[in-house]
């Protein structure tokens, strides 16, 4: 029998419809991807999946029954934005149905420890930038975080700065997807940002001059004296500060401007 | 004088401060409050020097009325002094976080009046933050050596985190060093932190209405390189800390050549990294490989080895306990492995469950085969090299060794040629 290539509409439903689907053919798997990113090729055996919620749904719960594991690996498989994880999904939905949930720490399986290490790396990439968002205050009273990240990860950056900032107004803006989301004091909601907005920001990693708040400036400043004096020159190593503060963040970064 | 200025004042002499960790306190928000504090702490930037910041890491004054030798803020130097109103630093503190450029406040100070009257005032800055503002997020407090036990209380309630510096690793260097400072003044309060920090943490268990006393632990840090101790000294006084104290965490500070004076360095002298990076492996050891001071170290070897990391020298001095089988070995045996981290140690035993491991599978797992492969048997096949002296076996494990230590060690070398 040859092997098939299922193809889904690259939502997280779609994307679970597809590995059920593969699951219940029984046949062999060459591939599962999202149809956007594929293109068709000689002998390839084409199988496009409707998204089925109902499918997605009891894929879900059961993966919810296998613990944290399953369902990180396939939440964070699929913010990761990676064209293969569907497969390597495939594979861990065999090996539990083989093994029971302890398959999912069998790292000498490549789908596991690519699974492992792809949510360890979005896992990483929310964490930092937890950290790296800088927000400007608007002069409409709302603090506003321009950010661009490789994974997916604003939904977690939402929700920490949603148990943080209190009542406080806010805007998270992944400039490269352009998705953004505005807490309004008590939920999250999707919005959009004016596209000559999103351009200036896109090219000069600032807001422009006139949305900014009074006092906005003067807190740069001193954060940024502040981020020079705490260093010590006695002890300087730039290429450490590199390797954990890598180039691509520094677009958005007050303290980095002009290095 | 303005903010901006004693903004880098008082920065500029917060920067020999190590530690800048917002971790251990899990603080949620309260209603029309701002800000909550990650278990796992968050790092914010990184300064020039490659070390993290998360804190807003500054003194309240640097205008001080001791005099130890090796300290910039010394009363015998001069240099422009400053001191913060408790407004000031809240107004900094809040406006950076709702910007999060930081995680919370590291306030230390020098002392000025007398110890008592410095650590109310760092008490009264925290007091505000936390009651007028209703500021959630992290904050880690410096105790002045010698403040009062009540005032101490009263910070703990308030801060994540409370720190007193040991400052030295022995009484006579404290003497001829910091001789307004004495062991008594910094080991009460540690031990005052301490009691309370189990003591509350107790009865929390028994109900959460128990207020948290400085839920993040304590932690501190000493000098190293200032004085004569050996690793070995520093090493056991660090083991007893951690036992004795609960403490958290124990930072070393290389000295860093700011003063002259005969007791200390000469100010050409740089500060000695590769002994401080040492003496954070062997620290890394006894807090989570669970080694013990006196393995690590002997009276015949009293300093930890320059060019070898020191989980490498154990196993080295002890090679009649190796090879290990992979596939046998507790969890307690691979740890001594070197190329055996916490997460691969785990992983191997999550993965023996299911199936033998086979050769092939080291690497995937996450072993730094290089390393353990002189330690290690599998299915009764030796890995390393038989035929291999233990002359050439040291040899091997020092080129072996994280890029990051080799050069550190060799950007060291070469500053000690010029």
């Amino acid at each position: 029998m040859t092997s098939s290539i299922y193809l889904h509409d690259g939502s997280f439903e779609g994307m679970l419809s597809a590995v059920a689907f593969a699951v219940k053919s029984g046949g062999s798997v060459h591939g599962i991807y999202d149809e956007k990113s594929y293109s068709v090729q000689l002998f390839d055996m084409v199988v496009t999946v409707p998204t089925d919620s109902l499918q997605a749904e009891k894929l879900f719960s059961y993966l919810k029954n296998l613990g944290e594991y399953a369902v990180q690996f396939t939440i964070n498989g699929f913010l990761g934005e990676e064209r293969a994880v569907g497969f390597h999904l495939y594979q861990m939905v065999q090996l539990c149905l083989r093994h029971g949930a302890r398959a999912l720490e069998l790292y000498r399986d490549d789908s596991i420890r690519y699974l492992s290490q792809l949510s360890r790396r979005v896992n990483g990439e929310a964490h930092r930038l937890s950290g790296l968002i800088r927000f400007r205050e608007l002069k409409e009273d709302i603090y506003y975080a321009p950010f661009e990240s490789d994974c997916n990860v604003i939904g977690y950056l939402a929700r920490h700065f949603s148990c943080r900032m209190g009542s406080r107004q806010w805007i998270l803006h992944d400039v490269g997807r352009n998705i953004s989301l505005h807490w309004d004091g008590s939920k999250v909601q999707s919005i959009e940002v004016d596209s000559a907005f999103t351009t200036y920001v896109l090219e000069n990693g600032e807001v422009p001059d006139t949305h900014l708040g009074n006092t906005e400036r003067y807190y740069q400043q001193l954060w940024q004296s502040f981020h020079a004096t705490i260093a010590n020159p006695d002890r300087e190593n730039r290429k450490l500060q590199r390797q954990l503060m890598p180039k691509r963040y520094w677009r958005y970064l007050v303290e980095m401007r002009g290095n | 004088m303005k903010t901006s200025e004693k903004l880098t004042i008082l920065a500029d002499a917060a920067k020999y401060d190590a530690s800048c960790s917002s971790s251990g306190s899990s603080r949620s928000n309260t209603a029309g409050g701002i800000g909550s504090a990650a278990m796992s702490g968050i790092c914010h930037s990184w300064s020039a020097d490659g070390r993290c910041i998360s804190l807003l890491k500054i003194l309240l004054s640097n205008d001080c009325i001791f005099d130890c030798a090796y300290c910039l803020s010394r009363r015998s130097n001069t240099l422009p002094r400053a001191t913060f109103t408790a407004e000031e630093v809240a107004d900094l503190t809040i406006n950076f976080y709702l910007r999060n450029y930081i995680e919370g406040l590291f306030l230390s100070s020098a002392v000025y009046g007398s110890p008592d009257r410095t650590m109310a005032d760092m008490v009264d800055v925290c007091r505000l933050l936390r009651k007028k503002h209703r500021f959630n997020g992290y904050i880690h407090l410096k105790v002045i050596p010698g403040s009062s036990p009540e005032l101490v209380r009263q910070a703990g309630f308030l801060a994540d985190r409370l720190s007193v510096n040991i400052e030295l690793p022995s009484e006579q260097s404290l003497k001829m060093l910091a001789p307004q400072k004495t062991k008594r003044t910094i080991m009460v309060p540690m031990q005052q932190i301490g009691e309370e920090y189990s003591g509350f943490q107790r009865d929390r268990m028994k109900s959460r209405n128990v207020p948290c006393f400085c839920p993040a632990g304590q932690s501190t840090q000493m000098i190293v390189g200032a004085s004569a101790e050996s690793d070995l000294q520093i090493l056991t006084l660090t083991e007893n800390l951690y036992t004795r104290m609960q403490l958290k965490r124990v930072y070393y500070s290389a000295y860093m050549a700011v003063n002259t004076s005969p007791n200390l360095p000469a100010l050409t002298s740089g500060p000695p990294l590769v002994r401080e990076h040492r003496l954070y492996q062997a620290d890394w050891l006894l807090r989570f490989y669970r080694f013990q001071a006196h393995e690590i170290l002997s009276a015949a070897h009293p300093f930890l080895d320059d060019r070898l990391d020191p989980k490498v020298a154990w196993a080295l001095r002890n090679f009649d306990l190796f090879p290990i089988d992979i596939n046998r070995a507790s969890y307690e045996e691979l740890l001594r492995v070197p190329g055996i981290g916490v997460t691969s140690a785990r992983r191997i035993i999550a993965t023996r469950r299911l199936c033998a491991i086979r050769e092939e599978d080291l690497k995937k797992i996450g072993l730094v085969v290089k390393r353990a492969r002189h330690f290690i048997t599998i299915g009764g096949k030796y890995l390393g090299d038989h035929t291999m002296s233990h002359q050439q076996l040291v040899g091997a494990m020092r080129s072996a060794e994280k890029p990051g230590s080799i050069k550190l060690l060799r950007e060291t070398r070469q500053l000690r040629l010029f």
